[in-house]
């Protein structure tokens, strides 16, 4: 018979009280879940176990902003068709109505074999399940000449906030018949059509107020989303103007200065008035911190979004390997209620139910003309997998354009509302 | 006076357990908790507040109307590329419990 050590004796212990009632509940506690991220994955899964737990579970959203603005629609107040107030959600819905703890601080580190998050204060908090949703950070060396420095010039503006203010003034002040520069991500990355909706929204802007600007895409791939969709309403919209110009033919970005504004490739050196450079990307740091990470993202159990480095930690949207899905804000949501559901059930025994993922991206080309994307998953052992999908055609009739823009709004409600209401 | 009482009584619970009838067909296998769960998927788009543009409000739906849209959008009578695609994976069970669920809230 093996010697009983105090470890396993604790072992056993903790065992069979998990046998007979949760682990916490047996200490006198509630079970605590801790999410770190509160946007799109994290502000839904807190809210969603907190709402359905009613009360049965302890749920910490530590955030380290006040106030999240949205990088969906962020591309719409480029092109004027909303103000900067719009994007801008705070955190009293989910503390008021739904008993959500809000911290906003930054998760500094996670232990995850103590099930402790540490703070930027150096406070620290105990999980029994813990969700991290941080989004991403980026690769600033993945373009030769950037860098952290180089983003107040040229801003990426793929966390939304201060460096979406700063390249919409580029933008309006950028000189008459200038050039405008954008060099969008490679794969993967948040948001597909996000970059080609912002040069699109750009294009709007300078067809109002600075109708001779050129638009030069330097793309790092040779195709990307909804590409036939945007061709087409580019052409419709702003010919001449934007010159797409695809990796293969400039052969790579070997160089950027950003003290000269130029850009060198093989084919050319491009020369820039106003630019925005949007690098390759990887998990939010902190998911790298708790081990969950296998390179730049996060793999997943696509049953339950659990991390398949740790069972008491739930990697979601951005940050996580959740192939066949887009980063999406709309990916991330779907992905956080099949995470709430999961932790939920595995705290408090709640019903757990089969996971259904699905998404849809939809975005403007010009006024009035909007397209879309979306498609159904399941969970298959190995990825999430598309069960169905769909995507706007090229020459649709400008009424269903319009009434796609239409429902684009009415997402962008409800999905803000889902979140912090 | 009275008969007339009587007489409208009688009419007004004929119709009263016809609707019963009627949902409850339409109903079956019906769960409230899973027409819950389920109605996450609706409110990314449809504004949980009722408060939405340009997508319309489905909370407070009644049970008939809410199947009928549904089945239409499956069999791609109404048009609606998001809309054709959730109802496509919805089966009986899962549209009646939806269908309860929705009915229920404000
Ligand atoms: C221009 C643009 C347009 C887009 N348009 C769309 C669209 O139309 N539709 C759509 O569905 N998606 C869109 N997206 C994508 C969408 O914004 C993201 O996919 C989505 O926000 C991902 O959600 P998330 O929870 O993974 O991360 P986020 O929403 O980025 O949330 C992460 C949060 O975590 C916080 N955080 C990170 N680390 C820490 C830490 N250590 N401690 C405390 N807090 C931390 C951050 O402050 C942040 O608030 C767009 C993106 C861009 C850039």
């Amino acid at each position: 018979m093996a010697k009983i050590t105090r470890r396993t004796f604790v072992g056993v212990m903790a065992a069979s009280t998990t046998a007979l009632s949760m682990p916490s509940i047996a200490f006198g506690a509630l079970p605590r879940v801790v999410v770190i991220g509160g946007g799109a994955g994290g502000a839904t899964a807190a809210k969603y176990i907190a709402k359905d737990s009613k009360g049965a579970v302890d749920v910490t959203l530590v955030e380290a902003s006040k106030r999240y603005y949205t990088c969906f629609f962020s591309n719409l107040y480029l092109g004027d068709f909303r103000n900067y107030g719009s994007i801008g959600h705070n955190y009293y819905g989910l503390a008021v109505n739904h008993g959500v703890n809000m911290v906003h601080e930054w998760a500094s580190s996670v232990n995850s074999a103590e099930k402790k998050v540490y703070l930027g204060s150096g406070a620290t908090v105990s999980y029994d399940k813990l969700v991290i949703s941080p989004g991403i950070d980026l690769k600033f060396n993945s373009v030769n000449g950037y860098s952290p420095e180089a983003q107040s010039i040229m801003p990426h503006a793929w966390k939304s906030g201060t460096q979406v203010q700063l390249l919409k003034n580029q933008v309006k002040g950028m000189k008459k018949g200038g050039t405008f520069v954008m060099v969008p991500p490679p794969n993967p990355y948040r948001c597909p059509p996000g970059p080609y909706e912002r040069i699109s929204m750009i294009a709007h802007q300078f067809k109002k107020t600075n109708p001779t600007a050129k638009i030069v895409v330097l793309d790092p791939k040779n195709k990307f989303s909804k590409q036939g969709l945007f061709m087409e309403g580019w052409q419709k919209h702003y010919p001449g103007m934007i010159e797409w110009i695809s990796a293969d033919t400039h052969g790579g970005i070997k160089k950027i200065n950003t003290s000269t504004m130029e850009f060198e490739t093989d084919l050319d050196t491009f020369k820039a008035d106003a630019a925005s450079v949007i690098p390759a990307q990887q998990a939010g740091r902190i998911a790298m911190n708790a081990g969950v990470n296998k390179g730049d993202w996060c793999p997943i159990v696509p049953a339950s979004m659990q991390s398949q480095a740790d069972e008491n930690i739930y990697v979601l949207g951005d940050a996580s390997i959740a192939k066949s899905m887009p980063k999406s804000g709309f990916s991330a949501n779907s992905q956080a209620k099949v995470a709430a559901n999961h932790i939920r059930g595995s705290l408090t025994g709640s019903k757990v139910f089969a996971p259904r993922f699905a998404n849809t991206c939809w975005s403007l080309v010009a006024t009035n003309d909007g397209i879309k994307v979306g498609a159904n998953y399941d969970a298959k052992p190995d990825k999430i997998n598309k069960t169905s999908g769909f995507i706007s055609k090229t020459g649709e009739d400008s009424n269903l354009r319009k009434a796609t823009y239409e429902e684009s709004i009415g997402w962008y409600s409800g999905i803000t509302s889902d979140m912090f209401s | 006076m009275k008969s007339k009482f009587v007489f409208f009584s009688i009419i007004i619970l004929l119709l009263f357990s016809n609707k019963i009838l009627a949902d409850d067909k339409a109903l079956a296998g019906a769960d409230f908790e899973y027409g819950q769960h389920l109605s996450g998927e609706c409110v990314t788009c449809h504004n949980s507040t009722g408060l939405g543009q340009g997508i319309p409000k489905i909370t407070g739906m009644k049970t008939a109307v809410f199947i009928k849209k549904i089945l239409a959008y499956k069999t791609k009578e109404k048009d609606n590329a998001v809309m054709q695609m959730v109802a496509d994976r919805l089966g009986e069970v899962e549209i009646n419990s939806l269908a309860l669920y929705l009915s229920k809230t404000k």
